[in-house]
C-alpha cells in the first residue's frame, strides 16, 4: 500500500451548474476509482491523493497527474483516487471519464 | 561432351515411386504402413515440405515422420510455414534437419529459441507467407510434400472444406515439378462436395485415423473485451475509418480489433456510417463480425483460412462469403494475402512491442514467434496503381515527391501502450535487436512491421500519425506523445507534444468528438459468445471450449 499527496496547477474548472462532483471506476481488483470533487479552498490547484496497492509507480502517478492538470483545466478540484492494481492504462482513462462526466451539462 | 540430362526429376520420381510397390493400392495406403513408407519416398538431401499453418496441421503424417530413425531420415531441408507442432520440435531434437526454411513458430517459440541456443536449429530464413510460397517455385520447390485434407473420393481428388488454406500453395509447385504429394484425408468417401485439388496433382493418400488438427485461433469472446479496448476502438472509428472512410480493410485478430467490429452496429451506426466504410474485408470468417453481418454493414469477406463453428453460419450466407456451389466455405491462403496486400485500403492489428522509431515484433529473447502473413499486409503495396479515396488521402499526407507512388496504404498499429502485467509496449530499442537474435537470423532483427510502413499509431491516449510526420525526429515525438507513462512516454517534451497535437499529428480521444463518459461495455453489439450465436439465428456453433451454458 503506498499513500500520497500532491497539487497541481491548473487552469480554474468551470463548474457547470447544479454539479458537485464526478465518480469513474469501482474500487475492485485490477481496477480504481476517480472521484473528482469541488474544492472551494482553491481555483488553481487541482489536489490529488492517490493510495495504491501496488507501491513504487509514485512517479508514473505524478506524471499522468501533472499531465492531466496541464491538459484539462482542473483548478478548484479535489481528486481521490483508490487504486486496486489496476493496469497503468486504466489510469488516465478513469481520469478523463471522471471528468467528462463532471463537465457534461 | 556426355549430354546433359533434363528430366533426371522425373525420372527419380518413378524410382521413388517402384519403391512404394505394394505398400499402396493405386493412391491409397494403409495407415499402419506410413513410416515404412515414409522411408521409401523420401531421400537424403530432400527438400521437405509439411503442411501445417496456425490453423490447421497435416499431424498424423508429421507424427509419423517424427518416429523414423536418423538412419531413415536424413540430411533433410525442411520448409514449411508454421512449426507448431510437438513433432515438428522432435526432428530438430533428432538432428535429421540439414537447414529449415518457415515463417511462424507460434506455440513452438520457446522451444525454436532454446534450439536456436542450442545450436540444433539451422535456419535457413524466416519468411512471410507469400514469401515462402513464392519460394516453392524458385529455389525452395519440395521434392516431397506431406498435406492434409478433409476427404478424399475413390479417384483421389480432394475435398479441403473451409481450410483449403495454404495446401494449393504447396501442391502446385510439387505436383509440377515431379515431386511426391503425399495426403492424409479424414476420410475416403465415393463423392466429395467440390474438387480443391485435382487427383492428377496427387500421388499417395492415407486416411488418418484422426482427423487433422484445427485451432479455433480467431475465435474472441466478447465477455473479455475491456473498456479500454472499447475506448480504442471508438477512437480508432472516428479518427481513422470515418476520417479516411475505409472501405476495404483487414483486421488482425487480437480483442482490439474484436471491438472494433462489434461496435460497428452500434456506435458505427450512431455516427452515421453504415454503407460509407467498412464493406469489404479480407479477414477470416470471425464470430464476432457476425452483428456487423447481420446488421447490413458487410459486402463481402474473403479469407485465408475457415474458423471452426462457423461452417452453417457461412453457408447460409453465401452473398458475403467465397463458398463452394454446396455453400461449403472457401479459403485461400496466398490468394488471401494477396488480397490484403494490394485490394484493401487498410491493414489494422495489435502488436507485443513498437519501439521510438514505429517498428513493431513479436520476438523477445526466449521467443522466437517469425512472422506469418502479417508483414504481407502491414507494408505499403509498392506496385499497387488503382486508387480509392483512402489510398489518396494518407498518400497526400506523407507529401510524396516527383518520384514516389502518390497514394499510400493505411497500415494502423493498435496498441495498449501497457500489457499485462505492467509490461511496457513502447520500448526504447524492440528486443528483436537483441544481437544473439539477430545473429541467429543472419543479421536481421525479426521486425514485423517496420516504422516506415505505418501511418498510425493507435493508444488509449489518442492518435499518432506518423506519414503526416517530416522527420524520424517528429516521428519519434509522436510515437512519444501517445506511448502513455511507459519510459519512451515518460521522455516526450510537452512542448513538441503541444506542436504536434497543434497540426492534428497527434490528437486526443476529445480532438475526435470521443467522450470518455460514453465508454461502456452496452455498446457492444454483443456481450459474450452466447450474443453471437444469438445474433447468428443458431447457425453459430462455438467449439466448446467457448461454451459454458
Amino acid at each position: 500500500m503506498e499513500k500520497f499527496a500532491k497539487s497541481f496547477s491548473s487552469k480554474p474548472l468551470a463548474w457547470p451548474r447544479g454539479k458537485q462532483w464526478a465518480l469513474a471506476g469501482v474500487v475492485g481488483s485490477g481496477n480504481l476509482e476517480v472521484l473528482i470533487e469541488r474544492n472551494s479552498k482553491t481555483t488553481d490547484q487541482m489536489e490529488c491523493i492517490v493510495e495504491s496497492s501496488i507501491p513504487g509507480y509514485k512517479s508514473s502517478w505524478l506524471a499522468a497527474l501533472g499531465d492531466f492538470a496541464a491538459n484539462y483545466p482542473s483548478g478548484g478540484t479535489k481528486v481521490t483516487i483508490h487504486d486496486q492494481g489496476a493496469d497503468p492504462i486504466v489510469v488516465t482513462f478513469r481520469l478523463r471519464q471522471a471528468y467528462d462526466h463532471l463537465i457534461k451539462p | 561432351m556426355s549430354p546433359v540430362i533434363q528430366d533426371s526429376r522425373r525420372r527419380n520420381k518413378a524410382e521413388r515411386m517402384r519403391r512404394v510397390g505394394r505398400l499402396a493400392t493405386g493412391k491409397f495406403v494403409s495407415a499402419k504402413s506410413v513410416p515404412e513408407l515414409l522411408k521409401r519416398i523420401i531421400e537424403p538431401g530432400d527438400i521437405l515440405c509439411l503442411e501445417g499453418d496456425n490453423q490447421k496441421q497435416a499431424d498424423f503424417l508429421a507424427n509419423q515422420l517424427a518416429t523414423l530413425g536418423k538412419k531413415d531420415l536424413r540430411d533433410i531441408h525442411l520448409v514449411m510455414s508454421c512449426i507448431t507442432l510437438p513433432a515438428h520440435i522432435e526432428l530438430f531434437k533428432k538432428g535429421v534437419i540439414r537447414q529449415v526454411d518457415f515463417c511462424y513458430a507460434g506455440p513452438q517459440g520457446q522451444a525454436v529459441a532454446q534450439l536456436l541456443a542450442d545450436g540444433k536449429f539451422p535456419l535457413g530464413a524466416i519468411h512471410t507467407y507469400n514469401e515462402i510460397y513464392s519460394r516453392y517455385y524458385v529455389d525452395l520447390t519440395p521434392r516431397v510434400a506431406l498435406i492434409a485434407a478433409a476427404q478424399a473420393d475413390r479417384q483421389g481428388n480432394l475435398f479441403l472444406a473451409a481450410n483449403t488454406e495454404e495446401t494449393p500453395a504447396i501442391v502446385e509447385p510439387t505436383a509440377f515439378s515431379d515431386g511426391i504429394v503425399f495426403a492424409q484425408v479424414n476420410e475416403i468417401v465415393d463423392s466429395i462436395p467440390r474438387i480443391d485439388i485435382p487427383a492428377d496433382q496427387v500421388d499417395l493418400i492415407v486416411e488418418a485415423p484422426y482427423p487433422m488438427h484445427l485451432t479455433a485461433l480467431f475465435t474472441r469472446d466478447p465477455a473479455a473485451i475491456t473498456d479500454v479496448q472499447i475506448l480504442m476502438a471508438m477512437i480508432a472509428l472516428r479518427g481513422i475509418y470515418q476520417e479516411y472512410e475505409v472501405q476495404s480493410l483487414n483486421h488482425g485478430v487480437g480483442f482490439n480489433t474484436a471491438a472494433i467490429e462489434l461496435l460497428l452496429p452500434t456506435y458505427g451506426e450512431q455516427l452515421g456510417l453504415k454503407g460509407k466504410i467498412c464493406k469489404y474485408w479480407m479477414v477470416n470468417p470471425l464470430p464476432t463480425m457476425i452483428p456487423a453481418i447481420e446488421s447490413g454493414w458487410v459486402d463481402g469477406v474473403f479469407s485465408v483460412g475457415g474458423e471452426v463453428g462457423m461452417e452453417r453460419y457461412t453457408a447460409a450466407r453465401s452473398d458475403i462469403f467465397f463458398t463452394g456451389r454446396d455453400g461449403s466455405f472457401h479459403s485461400n491462403r496466398a490468394m488471401g494475402q494477396l488480397a490484403g496486400h494490394y485490394g484493401v485500403d487498410m491493414f489494422i492489428g495489435a502488436t507485443l512491442q513498437i519501439d521510438v522509431n514505429g517498428n513493431s515484433s513479436t520476438v523477445s529473447k526466449t521467443r522466437i514467434t517469425g512472422f506469418g502473413g502479417a508483414p504481407n499486409m502491414g507494408c505499403q503495396p509498392m506496385g499497387r496503381r488503382h486508387p480509392t479515396k483512402a489510398w489518396l488521402k494518407a498518400g497526400a499526407e506523407s507529401n510524396p515527391g516527383p518520384g514516389s507512388i502518390p497514394g499510400r496504404k493505411l497500415v494502423v498499429q493498435l496498441a495498449e501502450t501497457f500489457q499485462s502485467g505492467r509490461v511496457p509496449t513502447f520500448v526504447e530499442e524492440l528486443d528483436a535487436q537483441d544481437p544473439g537474435i539477430k545473429k541467429a537470423l543472419h543479421g536481421v532483427a525479426p521486425v514485423m512491421i517496420y516504422g516506415d510502413d505505418v501511418t498510425h499509431v493507435v493508444t488509449e491516449e489518442g492518435i499518432a500519425n506518423l506519414a503526416a510526420c517530416r522527420t524520424i525526429g517528429e516521428r519519434r515525438a509522436a510515437i512519444r506523445g501517445v506511448a502513455g507513462y511507459t519510459p519512451v512516454g515518460l521522455k516526450r517534451s510537452m512542448r513538441e507534444t503541444r506542436e504536434l497535437r497543434s497540426r492534428g499529428i497527434i490528437r486526443l480521444p476529445e480532438d475526435l468528438g470521443v467522450s470518455p463518459s460514453e465508454v461502456s461495455r452496452s455498446l457492444l453489439a454483443a456481450q459474450d459468445i452466447k450474443g453471437l450465436v444469438r445474433w447468428s439465428g443458431g447457425l453459430y456453433d462455438p467449439p466448446a471450449q467457448f461454451v459454458d451454458w
